[in-house]
C-alpha cells in the first residue's frame, strides 16, 4: 500500500515538474516546501467572517545578490487567501502576468528577467490542487493569462509571484524606494517581510506609526544578512477622502543601494548607512549637509547677461524675480512650438531653427544650479530649503533622499523663493504639499552649504487660494432657458491646475514672445517654409480648441449635474502667469434648457442653490470618520450670483438663502439681497487649514453640511 | 517635476503626428469637397470618397477548402482642420492579411509602421482575433490617403457577409464579387429597402465566372447610438450563402441547407467524449432528495447557473465546439456552449432527455432559413419532457426554470436530434412577467416626506437585481441595496429594509422599507410645493438625436403608486394633468387623483417588446417631453 502511494506521488510530481525550470522548482520549494509553516492554516477569526476575503498569510521577500558587477534582484510575494464570497472568487479567478521581461536597471538594458507564478487551491475538506500553469495558461503578445479552475466560495487560494531580475551595474545603483502601509484591501492574519542581502548592498529601512521593527536574523555566512518584519491581525485599508495613509497607518519604508566601492558610495543619490551591516533608520543634519554640498552653481550665463544689460531694478529681489521669468521663457516656453512641430512632424528637426542653441532643463536640479549660478554672478546669495511632502510623514522620519524637495531662498530683502520650473510656475510660493512642514534651511559660506537649521515652511491662507465666480443669470420669457454669463477667476494654488487645463500653448507663448521680445518658431524658420508651417500650426490650434470646448462643456454639465448646454463661449481675460497672487480669469457663457426651473401652477420654482456647483455630500460612513483630516491647502470659494427677476414676478424664499456657519475649521456663509429687479446672492465657503484633527471633524461637517444644504435651496418666482 | 509638466503640455499633441511629405497638400478643390461633405455629415471627421471591395474565390486542393480573397481599396479625405485616426483590419485563425498599405495622394507609400495586436475583449477571456493598424494623421482639411487591404479567408465558411456602411460616411461604395462557375453562392439581400443599390451581373469569359457588382452612393457612417439593435437589423448588407462547389462533376456541399450547417455542428459535437464519470456523484447529490422531476431539473439547472463562472475561449474551433462537460465541471468555468453541454450531460445522467441547442440571440436578424455561421451566436440546452421543450440557459444567472431571458425569446432554436434536427421557437412572454410594482404610502411632517414603501420585482427585473447583488462583496451588499432604493440621492433616507430570500429565484423579490425624504418640500408664503417623485423613470429617454431603434434590456412593466396624505388644514389647489399614450410597442400612463384626503399619483409604464422603434420616436418623444414637464411640476397645497 505504501509503495503504491509512493508511486502515485512520484507520478504526480513528475507530471507537475516535467516542464519546470530550476528557478520554478526553487520557488515552489521556497514557498510551499517542507518548511512552510502555513500549509495547514485554514482558519480565520470570527471578527472577519463578514469580509469578502481574508489573507491568512502574506509574505513579501526582497533578495539582493551580486557577483562583481552582476546583480541578481529577486522579489516575491505570496498570499494565502480565504475567499468568502463570489466577488472574491471572481477577483482571484484570473491571473495575468508577463513571463519574461527586459530589465530596465543598471548598464545592461534589456537583460532578460523572469516572472514565475504558482497557484494552489485548498478546498474546505483540506484537499490541495496545484494549478499546472504551463498547461492551463495562454500567452498572447508576451502576456500570459490563466483562468483558475475549480475555484469556489469557501476555498483558499494560495499563490506566489516571483520575479528574478539579473542586471549589471558598474556604478552605484539605487533600487526604487518602497513605501507601503502594512494594511491592504483585505485584512491580514499574518504578515512577514523578509530581506536577504550581502556586502555592497546598503539598506535604509524604518517602520512607522507603530508598525513592528525590522529584526536581524543570524546567518551562516559573514557577508550575508537577513532581516524580517512580522505583524499579525492587520485590519484592511479604508480609502478615505483627505487622508495620507503613510502619515497615520502602520507602514514601512526602505531603499536599497548597490555601491561596489567607497567612491561610488560617495556618489550615491541616497543617505547611505556607514556600512552594509548597519541598517540606516534616520538621517542626521550631517548627512543632509554632506549630500547637498554638491549643489554647484553651473551654467552658461550669456543669455541672462544680455537680458540684464541696460535694465535696472529697484532691488536684488526684483532682479531675481525678473531672471526667473526670463529663464522660464528662454529655457522652456520659447521652445514649446518647436516641441509641437517635432511631435506633429511639421518639422523633423525643429530645434535647428534656434541655431543649435536650444537648451531646456531636463531636471529641476539643473535649473536650480543654473539659477544659483546667475545669482552668484550677480552677487545675490542663495539659501536652500530642503523639505519632504506632507503625505510622507514628518521630517524626523526622513529616510529616503528621493523624498526631499529643494527650494531656493535668495538672501535679499524681501527674500525670493524659487520652487519649481514649469510654463506657469511663479516665484514666492511653495508646493502646497510642502506648506506647514518642518524643513532644513541650508546656508552657504562661499557657496558651500555648511550651515543647517530647522525652519517651518509657512502656509498660505484661504484668502490666497481663491475660486471666484461672478455669475449673471437671465431667464427667457417662457422660463424654459437660463442664460448664464460667468466671470471666473482663480488665485494662488487654485490657479495652476486650471492654467494647465484651460490653456492651449498658443494662449501663453505669444504673451511670452511679446514680453521678452523673442521670435516665434515660425518667424525663425526659412521664409519659404513659413506659410506652410503657419497653416499646419493653425490646423493644430483649431483641433485643440475643438477638443477644449468639448471638455469645458462637459465640465459645466457635471458641475450643475445637467444634461445639455447650448451656445457655449469661452474667453480668457487674464493669464495670471507672472505672480502667484494675480488671478487667472476667464469668462464663460452658455444657455441651460429645461433644467433647474420647475413649474408650480402659475409660478416657477428655481433651484438657485445649484448655481454654487456640486458640493461634498458626506456618506453615513464618512460622517463616522475617525482619522485626522489632511487636505491639499486652505482655500475659499466666493460666488456672486445675480438673477434678473422677470418682469411681473416677485421672488419668495430668500430667508433660506441666508446661512452662516463659521468656525475655526472653515465657514459657509450666504446672503441674499433684492435690489430693484436684481436678486444678488453672495456665498463663501472656506477651508481655513490644510489639516484638521479628528476631534474637529464635527466642526468641518457643520459647514460642509450647510454648503450641501444650500445646493438644495430654491426660490419661488411668483406671478403678480 | 519638470518632465511631468512638459508631458502635460505635450499630451495634447502626442496624438497629432503629421507627415512632412511633398506634393500632398490639399488643393482648393479638395478643401472645397471636404467642406461640402462636412455639411451633410457634421458629426464625422473623415469620409471615404470611394470604397471598393473586390472578392474572388479559389480552391485549395491541399486543404480541400474554398478560399476567399478580399481586396479593399479606400480613399479617405479629412473633413476637419486635422484628424488623427487609425486605419485597421482584423484577422483571426481562419484568415490572414496578405498586405496592408497606406499611400499619400501622390501614390507614394507612407511606409508607416504596421502595428499588430491581439484584440482584448471584456467578454472573452481569450480569443484569436487580431488587428493590424496604422496611425493615420491628416494635417490639414482636405488631406487624403488611400489604403489597400488584401485579406484571405482560408475557408469560405467564415466569409459570411458584406456591409455597405463603413465607420466613415462614404460617397460611393462598390462591392464586386466574382463567382466562378464551379461555385454555387447566393446573396441574401438584407435591409435593401429604401436604398438605391444598383446591381449588375456580367460574364467574365476569360475566367469562366460572373462578376456581380453592387453600388450604393452617399452612405452615412455606422451610427454611434447606444442600445441599438444588432447591425444585421439596421444596415443594408449581403448575407453570403456559400452553397456548394463542383469539380469534375462531383458536387460538394458547403452550407447548401440548414442540414449541412447542422451536420457540421454535429461533427463537432460528435467528437466529444462525454465521459461523465466525474459528474455522476454531483448529479446524485443534487437529485437524490428531490421529490419531483421538476425539483431534480431545477437543482441541476440552478447548480450550473450558480457554480459555473462564465469564461470564454474563442480560439479557432473552440468558438464552435463545446468543451467536454467533465472539463467544465472540474474547472467550474466555461462559455455558453460548455454550460449547455454540462447541463445536458447532468440531465442525461439524471435520466432526462436533454439536447444541445444552437440559437441566435435577439441581436441577430437571421434565422436558420439562411444557413450561415452568422445565424447563431449562443448555445443553450433543451430539455424535452412530456413532448414539450424547455430551454435551459446556464449563462442566465438567477433565471428561474421555464422563464426565458428576453434576449432569446421568440428566437428560432436548432435542437440536436440524432442525424436530423428540430427547429422550434423559444416562447415569448408578456412584459407583465417582468413586472415591478412600487407602492409608496407617504405623509408630510415638518417639511419632510416620510412613509412606508413596498417594492416587488418579477421575471428579469428580479433576476437582474439578484444577479447584481450576488456578485458584490458581502460587506457592500447592504450599501448597494440602500443606493438602489434611494437612487443615490442623499436626501432620501432608507431604513429598516426587509427583503424576501435574495437567493431564491423562484419567488418575486419583495422589499419593504421606510423612507424619509428631505428637500422635496418647499414652503413659500404659507403654500407648500412638493416634488413628489425622486425616481423619475424614463425621464432621460429622449430619442431626438437617435438614428436607430432603442432596445431595452428586457420588456418592462412598471406600476408605481404613490399615495400622499394631505395635512389637515390644506387643500390641493391643482394637480398636473394625466398623460397617456398607447402603441404596439408601449402603453404609458401617468394619472393623478384625490382619494379621501390623499393624492394618488400613479405611473404605469409598459414597454411591450423591449423596443422603441424609430417610427415611434415622434410620438414617444412628445410623451417624454410631457412626462418631463410633469416631473418638473410641483404639487401645490394651499391653506384652506
Amino acid at each position: 500500500m505504501k509503495h503504491t502511494f509512493l508511486i502515485a506521488l512520484t507520478l504526480l510530481f513528475t507530471s507537475l515538474s516535467s516542464a519546470q525550470t530550476q528557478d520554478e522548482k526553487d520557488a515552489l520549494e521556497f514557498f510551499w516546501g517542507e518548511q512552510d509553516a502555513y500549509k495547514t492554516m485554514v482558519d480565520i477569526p470570527e471578527k472577519w467572517s463578514n469580509e469578502s476575503a481574508v489573507i491568512i498569510y502574506k509574505n513579501e521577500n526582497y533578495d539582493f545578490h551580486k557577483f562583481g558587477k552582476n546583480v541578481t534582484y529577486k522579489t516575491s510575494v505570496r498570499k494565502r487567501i480565504k475567499l468568502l464570497d463570489k466577488a472574491a472568487v471572481e477577483e482571484f479567478s484570473e491571473f495575468t502576468y508577463t513571463k519574461r521581461f527586459r530589465s530596465s536597471k543598471g548598464l545592461s538594458l534589456g537583460t532578460r528577467g523572469n516572472n514565475i507564478i504558482g497557484v494552489k487551491i485548498i478546498k474546505p475538506d483540506g484537499s490541495e490542487k496545484i494549478i499546472d500553469i504551463h498547461k492551463d495558461a495562454v500567452e498572447v503578445d508576451g502576456e500570459t493569462k490563466i483562468a483558475i479552475a475549480n475555484l469556489e466560495v469557501g476555498d483558499i487560494i494560495d499563490y506566489y509571484s516571483y520575479s528574478i531580475e539579473p542586471f549589471k551595474s558598474t556604478y552605484a545603483f539605487g533600487f526604487d524606494p518602497v513605501e507601503k502601509t502594512l494594511g491592504e484591501e483585505y485584512p491580514i492574519l499574518d504578515y512577514k517581510l523578509f530581506f536577504e542581502t550581502e556586502n555592497d548592498f546598503f539598506i535604509n529601512f524604518n517602520s512607522f506609526n507603530n508598525a513592528p521593527e525590522l529584526i536581524e536574523i543570524p546567518t551562516e555566512k559573514k557577508n550575508m544578512r537577513r532581516y524580517e518584519l512580522t505583524a499579525q491581525n492587520i485590519e484592511k485599508h479604508k480609502y478615505e477622502r483627505w487622508f495620507f495613509p503613510l502619515v497615520e497607518l502602520p507602514a514601512y519604508k526602505f531603499q536599497v543601494y548597490f555601491a561596489r566601492s567607497g567612491k561610488f558610495e560617495n556618489r550615491a543619490e541616497a543617505f547611505l548607512p556607514e556600512k552594509e551591516d548597519v541598517i540606516k533608520k534616520t538621517v542626521s543634519n550631517e548627512d543632509i549637509l554632506e549630500f547637498y554640498d554638491n549643489v554647484n552653481p553651473y551654467g552658461d550665463l550669456k543669455h541672462e547677461e544680455r537680458f540684464l544689460k541696460k535694465k535696472t531694478f529697484a532691488n536684488d529681489a526684483e532682479k531675481a524675480i525678473a531672471i526667473f521669468y526670463f529663464m522660464r521663457h528662454y529655457y522652456l516656453t520659447r521652445f514649446l512650438e518647436a516641441y509641437i512641430a517635432k511631435d506633429a512632424e511639421i518639422s523633423t528637426y525643429p530645434f535647428g531653427a534656434y541655431n543649435d542653441d536650444a537648451r531646456v532643463f531636463n531636471e529641476d536640479v539643473n535649473f536650480m544650479r543654473h539659477f544659483i549660478a546667475i545669482m552668484k554672478d550677480n552677487k545675490i546669495k542663495c539659501d536652500l530649503i530642503i523639505a519632504k511632502k506632507r503625505y510622507d510623514g514628518s521630517l524626523d522620519d526622513l529616510l529616503i533622499q528621493k523624498n526631499l524637495n529643494m527650494v531656493i531662498k535668495t538672501q535679499t530683502t524681501p527674500p525670493v523663493y524659487i520652487n519649481s520650473f514649469g510654463p506657469h510656475t511663479t516665484v514666492n510660493n511653495f508646493d502646497p504639499l510642502l506648506e506647514g512642514v518642518d524643513a532644513y534651511l541650508l546656508s552657504a559660506t562661499k557657496w558651500k552649504y555648511d550651515n543647517i537649521k530647522r525652519i517651518t515652511i509657512p502656509t498660505t491662507s484661504f484668502e490666497t487660494n481663491q475660486t471666484n465666480k461672478d455669475i449673471s443669470i437671465d431667464l427667457s420669457d417662457d422660463f424654459k432657458s437660463i442664460s448664464v454669463s460667468s466671470v471666473i477667476s482663480y488665485t494662488g494654488h487654485k490657479k495652476q491646475d486650471q492654467q494647465y487645463e484651460r490653456f492651449i500653448y498658443k494662449d501663453y507663448v505669444d504673451e511670452d514672445y511679446k514680453k521678452f521680445e523673442t521670435e516665434s518658431f515660425v518667424d525663425l524658420v526659412k521664409k519659404s517654409k513659413q506659410d506652410s508651417y503657419r497653416q499646419q500650426f493653425n490646423a493644430v490650434i483649431d483641433k485643440l480648441r475643438e477638443k477644449q470646448e468639448e471638455t469645458f462643456k462637459n465640465s459645466v454639465k457635471s458641475e450643475f449635474d445637467i444634461t445639455t448646454i447650448e451656445d457655449y463661449k469661452y474667453t480668457i481675460n487674464e493669464t495670471g502667469r507672472f505672480n502667484f497672487e494675480t488671478p487667472f480669469s476667464f469668462t464663460e457663457e452658455y444657455t441651460i434648457k429645461d433644467e433647474l426651473i420647475k413649474r408650480a401652477g402659475p409660478n416657477y420654482i428655481m433651484e438657485i442653490g445649484k448655481f454654487i456647483g456640486g458640493q461634498i455630500d458626506l456618506s453615513l460612513a464618512e460622517r463616522d470618520r475617525v482619522e485626522n483630516i489632511y487636505m491639499g491647502y486652505p482655500r475659499s470659494y466666493n460666488y456672486q450670483i445675480s438673477l434678473n427677476i422677470p418682469e411681473g414676478y416677485s421672488v419668495s424664499g430668500l430667508d433660506k438663502l441666508n446661512k452662516s456657519i463659521d468656525n475655526k475649521t472653515g465657514a459657509f456663509t450666504s446672503t441674499a439681497v433684492l435690489e430693484g429687479n436684481t436678486l444678488t446672492i453672495n456665498t463663501t465657503k472656506q477651508y481655513k487649514n490644510n489639516y484638521e484633527s479628528n476631534k474637529d471633524w464635527s466642526l468641518m461637517m457643520n459647514f460642509l453640511n450647510e454648503a450641501q444644504q444650500f445646493t438644495n435651496e430654491k426660490i419661488l418666482l411668483k406671478k403678480g | 517635476m519638470l518632465k511631468f509638466r512638459l508631458s502635460l503640455i505635450l499630451i495634447l499633441v502626442t496624438t497629432l503626428h503629421l507627415k512632412a511629405q511633398k506634393n500632398t497638400e490639399p488643393s482648393d478643390s479638395e478643401i472645397a469637397l471636404a467642406k461640402t461633405i462636412k455639411e451633410s455629415h457634421p458629426d464625422d471627421n473623415v469620409a471615404l470618397e470611394s470604397e471598393e471591395y473586390h472578392i474572388s474565390f479559389d480552391f485549395n486542393k491541399k486543404s480541400q477548402k474554398v478560399t476567399v480573397l478580399e481586396k479593399i481599396n479606400k480613399n479617405l479625405i479629412n473633413l476637419d482642420s486635422r484628424a488623427d485616426i487609425q486605419a485597421y483590419c482584423y484577422y483571426d485563425g481562419e484568415s490572414e492579411i496578405e498586405s496592408f498599405t497606406v499611400k499619400y495622394k501622390n501614390n507614394k507609400e507612407t511606409g508607416d509602421h504596421v502595428n499588430d495586436e491581439a484584440i482584448k475583449s471584456d467578454d472573452l477571456f481569450h480569443n484569436d482575433t487580431r488587428v493590424k493598424y496604422i496611425d493615420l494623421d491628416f494635417p490639414l482639411k482636405g488631406y487624403k490617403y488611400s489604403t489597400e487591404t488584401i485579406k484571405k479567408y482560408k475557408d469560405i465558411k467564415y466569409f459570411t457577409s458584406l456591409y455597405f456602411n463603413d465607420i466613415y460616411p462614404t460617397l460611393k461604395k462598390i462591392i464586386k464579387v466574382e463567382i466562378p462557375n464551379w461555385l454555387e453562392l447566393e446573396f441574401k439581400e438584407m435591409n435593401f429597402d429604401g436604398y438605391n443599390i444598383t446591381k449588375t451581373v456580367e460574364q467574365n469569359p476569360k475566367k469562366d465566372s460572373k462578376i456581380h457588382t453592387f453600388t450604393l452612393e452617399n452612405i452615412p457612417a455606422m451610427y454611434k447610438d447606444e442600445g441599438s439593435p444588432g447591425p444585421s437589423y439596421i444596415y443594408p448588407h449581403l448575407l453570403i450563402l456559400a452553397k456548394s462547389y463542383t469539380f469534375n462533376g462531383t458536387k460538394t456541399n458547403i452550407f447548401e441547407s440548414t442540414q449541412d450547417l447542422y451536420n457540421w455542428y454535429k461533427t463537432l459535437v460528435n467528437s466529444l467524449e462525454n465521459d461523465n464519470s466525474e459528474i455522476k456523484d454531483k448529479v446524485l447529490e443534487l437529485t437524490k432528495d428531490a421529490k419531483t422531476d421538476e425539483e431534480k431539473i431545477k437543482n441541476i439547472y440552478y447548480w450550473v447557473q450558480d457554480n459555473i463562472r462564465y469564461i470564454a475561449f474563442e480560439d479557432g474551433i473552440a468558438g464552435f465546439k463545446p468543451d467536454e462537460a467533465s472539463n467544465v465541471f472540474k474547472k467550474r468555468y466555461g462559455d455558453c456552449k460548455g454550460m449547455a453541454n454540462l447541463t445536458k450531460q447532468m440531465l442525461l445522467e439524471a435520466g432526462f432527455d436533454a439536447r444541445l441547442t444552437w440559437i441566435g440571440t435577439k441581436r441577430i436578424a437571421y434565422d436558420y432559413s439562411t444557413p450561415n455561421l452568422l445565424v447563431d451566436n449562443h448555445m443553450i440546452c433543451t430539455l424535452i419532457k412530456n413532448g414539450k421543450s424547455i430551454y435551459l440557459d446556464g449563462t442566465e444567472k438567477f433565471n428561474a426554470y421555464t422563464e426565458y431571458a428576453d434576449r432569446i425569446q421568440g428566437k428560432q432554436v436548432l435542437i440536436e436530434n440524432g442525424e436530423e434536427y428540430i427547429l422550434k421557437k423559444v416562447p415569448v412572454s408578456d412584459a407583465s412577467s417582468n413586472k415591478e410594482v412600487y407602492n409608496y404610502v407617504l405623509s408630510l411632517e415638518d417639511g419632510l416626506i416620510y412613509g412606508f414603501v413596498n417594492k416587488t420585482f418579477q421575471g428579469e427585473s428580479r433576476s437582474s437585481l439578484l444577479q447584481y447583488l450576488d456578485q458584490l462583496k458581502t460587506n457592500k451588499k447592504e450599501d448597494f441595496l440602500i443606493w438602489y432604493l434611494n437612487k443615490g440621492n442623499s436626501n432620501v433616507s432608507v431604513i429598516d429594509i426587509k427583503t424576501s430570500d435574495l437567493s431564491n429565484r423562484d419567488v418575486p423579490v419583495d422589499i419593504d422599507y421606510y423612507v424619509s425624504i428631505k428637500n422635496a418640500v418647499s414652503s413659500f408664503d404659507g403654500t407648500i410645493y412638493i416634488d413628489l417623485d425622486f425616481e423619475k423613470e424614463l425621464a432621460g429617454y429622449n430619442f431626438e438625436k437617435r438614428h436607430t431603434d432603442y432596445m431595452f434590456d428586457y420588456k418592462k412593466h412598471l406600476v408605481s403608486t404613490t399615495s400622499l396624505g394631505v395635512p389637515s388644514g390644506y387643500t390641493v389647489s391643482e394637480l398636473p394633468k394625466d398623460i397617456n399614450v398607447s402603441s404596439d410597442n408601449y402603453d404609458l400612463s401617468v394619472t393623478f387623483s384625490k382619494q379621501g384626503n390623499a393624492i394618488v399619483y400613479k405611473k404605469e409604464f409598459k414597454i411591450k417588446n423591449a423596443i422603441v422603434e424609430t417610427s415611434d420616436f415622434e410620438e414617444w418623444n412628445a410623451y417624454i417631453k410631457d412626462l418631463q414637464a410633469i416631473y418638473n411640476e410641483q404639487i401645490i397645497l394651499t391653506k384652506e
